[in-house]
């Protein structure tokens, strides 16, 4: 799997709860009564749902182990290593291969009893044969108990590995058991790894996290290696070389100079030599640790010599980064216990393994894709005229003078005034006014009801004006209008006749308003009947009084 | 400690609760009050799977006692040969052996005569022709009734070929037919699944022998090759009888005890 999520697999039950669960689910999943006066076909029915439904019921659960636990062929070669070291591959494959076939057995079993069933003539046939294929289900399963108690207790111990990525930069940290690996560790990243004085502390891969450059690295220490041929290794030992054999990472090969480890230098020298060849390819980096009691330049002549032999190995074998150029920059001294020397080795292994990473990218053939895409453009010159940079003479002149003394921050200024909850910060000192005597004026915020800055407009002056010279223009033109309609031309019977017509159209309009007005439940003649509204109730009250009707 | 350990290294640097040896002390005790306020709530199946786990856990404990108590039993001892004057261990071997094998040989002898063999179902239940046949109905108007399914296991042997369809009275159906028996060894105790040569008797009779249905109490014929048996006289035993032992209709499969 590409996310090495080994914590998300399920449990796996003993045998006999797993039998207890499927045998139960088709208690409850299946109907449960059935009776001797049952035509045959539903009593059959009824059996083989039983049959079927375990099988099913078989085959889920057994198909969601053996896809949990990831398949040792397709996963990144470290993690497979790792499996086979811890577990042993063919213990594992095994057991997943006993359940796979159980698998296919139950299936066999359910697929010949339904077959049978169909024979079943009396309930006690149907019932025995139905009895027979979930026993025999469940005695298939019985029989796995010793693989599904392996394949739990794998999970477990898987579930608790360090999830380290294969992939990602990450520095290796290597060496004899107490050189100082796990204390480099803790000093470096905010692993908590045990340090005591016995050998083998470390018993396993351990994985912690540091940054540099604004990059996350994987730094990871590995139980101590003694210096034995590789038949004769244990697992605490084997977890170590197969993180060597796997992990394109910058190794940190750690010797304790002053030798309190209980392993000379000569020792670990010549631990350095039979495990070379695992370092190929990789950025190596020959650490002295324990320079507080030891120095790097007390040291005797034969011991120094061996160790500038062990990193003239290194600069041989390893790849990557700025080897060969001076011969000592392999080798670096440092104390875990001062903390000197710490940083320096954690930078120049990253600068180390960042070189050779972006080396490896570039050889590969996929740079291509990402080289071609990238494309920095100049502009072609086309006429005579130059162009330089426009540089302000201000800055230009600055650059004469010495730098300013650094002038108070913000932040000076809240400090010195009684800090962060108590400081009010004046923003007003930087408002950009056309007059200086209206920063620190009061503005109003409401007035009549309304907020002031709904209607706050910059250009509001000119707006107001264009408004003003509308109006007037407008007045002015009105003015100019010689419609007639002046009361003045009247004579006093056209100005009875303008009042009479007047005062007709408003009752007009007040009866009409008032029809309108009032509820609408009158009848009314559609105009497509009486256009012309020619039916009024006057008319009726004249035809009926002309008929002789009181209307 | 691997780095995933977090519980077992919060344990190794700051210990356990100070309580923790009374509070698991208590629980151990009120554990016993527990489990038999369960065993006395639950119901149905559950209730009946622990009253039987809970019924075999007591009864070994009692065993259990009773073996320990056995030390307190004073018993005596008695020699266990009393027939004869001389201790076990200093009778001639030889006479012991010819005497079984002179009544052995007496005893078959007279088993031959009277022409019966001792088998381990010497009788079983008969079944009737209605149980063993169901009437198929042909023809045009489905009147006709002369046709029969077998309705047990039946065994047909490898070379078999069958009359026409049409003229067939006995129908084997192929889903009931079975080749492979799971066959105990009475001395061995062992279990083999071994092959089917053919029927030698159903007791139900002559009809059901040549028809090869298996029923319960049947002698088959099996192939016991793979056991690697071999006569006294050197040659190598690949077939000998079996009777069955169960209802091969009932349980799917062909359960048989060898007659040696």
């Amino acid at each position: 799997m590409p996310v090495y999520n080994f914590k998300s697999m399920g449990v796996v039950p003993t045998a006999k709860d797993l039998v207890d669960i499927v045998l139960s689910k088709t208690q409850r999943q299946t109907p449960t009564v059935v009776h001797n006066g049952w035509a045959i076909q539903r009593i059959r029915q009824f059996y083989m749902r039983k049959v079927k439904h375990t099988q099913t019921t078989w085959h889920e659960k057994l198909s969601t182990i053996l896809e949990d636990f990831p398949k040792v062929d397709d996963i990144h070669p470290f993690y497979s290593d790792l499996l086979n070291v811890l577990y042993d591959k063919d213990h594992y494959k095994l057991a997943l291969g006993q359940l796979n076939a159980a698998r296919g057995m139950i299936d066999k079993v359910s697929q010949d009893y339904v077959r049978l069933l169909k024979y079943g003539d009396s309930l006690y046939r149907c019932k025995a044969l139905k009895r027979a294929a979930l026993g025999r289900m469940c005695t298939i399963m019985k029989r796995q108990g010793p693989s599904l108690a392996y394949l739990e207790q794998v999970r477990q111990h898987m579930g608790r590995l360090p999830s380290i990525d294969p992939n990602t930069r990450s520095l290796l940290v290597c060496g004899y058991p107490n050189v100082g690996k796990s204390s480099f560790m803790n000093k470096v990243t905010r692993a908590d790894v045990e340090v005591q004085p016995y050998a083998f502390t470390t018993k396993s891969l351990f994985v912690g996290h540091t940054d540099y450059k604004y990059l996350r690295w994987q730094v990871i220490d590995t139980p101590g290696i003694l210096d034995r041929p590789l038949e004769e290794r244990n697992t605490i030992e084997m977890q170590s070389i197969t993180a060597l054999a796997h992990l394109r990472a910058a190794v940190l090969y750690v010797m304790d100079i002053s030798e309190q480890c209980g392993y000379t230098i000569k020792q670990q020298a010549a631990l350095f030599q039979s495990i070379k060849p695992l370092f190929a390819n990789k950025p190596v980096l020959i650490v002295a640790n324990k320079t507080d009691v030891v120095a790097l330049a007390d040291l005797s002549a034969e011991d120094r010599a061996l160790l500038d032999g062990v990193a003239a190995e290194a600069a041989k074998v390893s790849a990557g980064g700025f080897e060969g150029d001076k011969p000592g920059s392999n080798l670096i001294a440092m104390s875990t216990l001062t903390e000197e020397g710490v940083s320096v080795v954690k930078q120049i292994a990253c600068d180390r393994l960042l070189a050779s990473r972006v080396e490896i990218k570039l050889k590969s053939k996929r740079i291509n894709e990402v080289g071609n895409r990238i494309h920095v453009a100049m502009p072609r010159i086309r006429d005579g005229t130059a162009r330089p940079p426009i540089i302000p003479a201000s800055v230009l002149a600055k650059k004469g003078l010495p730098p300013a003394a650094p002038r108070p921050t913000e932040r000076d200024l809240q400090e010195a005034q009684g800090g962060a909850g108590v400081y009010n910060a004046d923003l007003r000192k930087q408002y950009d006014l056309k007059d200086e005597a209206w920063r620190y004026d009061i503005m109003p915020e409401i007035a009549d009801g309304h907020n002031v800055l709904d209607f706050v407009d910059p250009d509001i002056d000119a707006r107001l004006e264009a408004l003003e010279r509308e109006e007037a223009a407008a007045a002015a033109e009105f003015e100019a209008l010689d419609t007639g309609l002046a009361d003045d031309h009247l004579s006093q019977a056209e100005w009875e006749d303008l009042h009479r017509i007047r005062e007709r159209k408003k009752r007009i309009v007040a009866d009409n308003r008032r029809k309108r007005a009032a509820a609408d439940n009158t009848p009314r003649i559609p105009r497509t009947l009486d256009a012309p509204r020619s039916r009024t109730a006057e008319r009726m009250k004249a035809e009926l009084g002309a008929l002789g009707l009181d209307a | 400690m691997p780095q995933g350990d977090h519980i077992e290294l919060h344990r190794k640097r700051y210990g356990r609760q100070l309580d923790h040896e009374e509070r698991t002390r208590k629980k151990e005790a009120r554990s016993v009050k527990k489990r038999a306020a369960y065993a006395q709530k639950a119901i149905g199946l559950k209730g009946k799977m622990f009253a039987k786990q809970r019924y075999q856990e007591k009864a070994v404990m009692k065993k259990t006692i009773a073996m320990h108590e056995e030390k307190d039993k004073n018993r005596r001892v008695k020699d266990a040969d009393e027939g004869s004057a001389m201790p076990a261990y200093l009778l001639e071997r030889d006479q012991v052996d010819r005497a079984k094998v002179l009544s052995n040989t007496i005893k078959q002898k007279r088993k031959e005569k009277a022409g019966k063999w001792e088998v381990p179902l010497p009788k079983v239940r008969p079944v009737a022709e209605e149980e063993m046949f169901k009437v198929l109905r042909t023809g045009k108007r489905k009147k006709k009734e002369w046709k029969r399914m077998v309705t047990k296991v039946t065994f047909v042997p490898p070379g078999f070929t069958r009359k026409p369809p049409k003229y067939e009275r006995f129908i084997r159906p192929t889903g009931l037919r079975m080749n492979k028996a799971h066959v105990t060894h009475p001395e061995l105790k062992a279990t083999f699944q071994l092959a089917i040569i053919g029927i030698k008797k159903n007791p139900n009779g002559q009809a059901y022998t040549s028809l090869g249905v298996i029923t319960r109490g049947t002698i088959i014929e099996v192939n016991v090759s793979e056991l690697g048996l071999v006569t006294p006289g050197g040659k190598v035993v690949w077939g000998k009888y079996a009777q069955v032992t169960n209802n091969p209709e009932n349980d799917g499969c062909i359960n048989a005890v060898l007659l040696v």
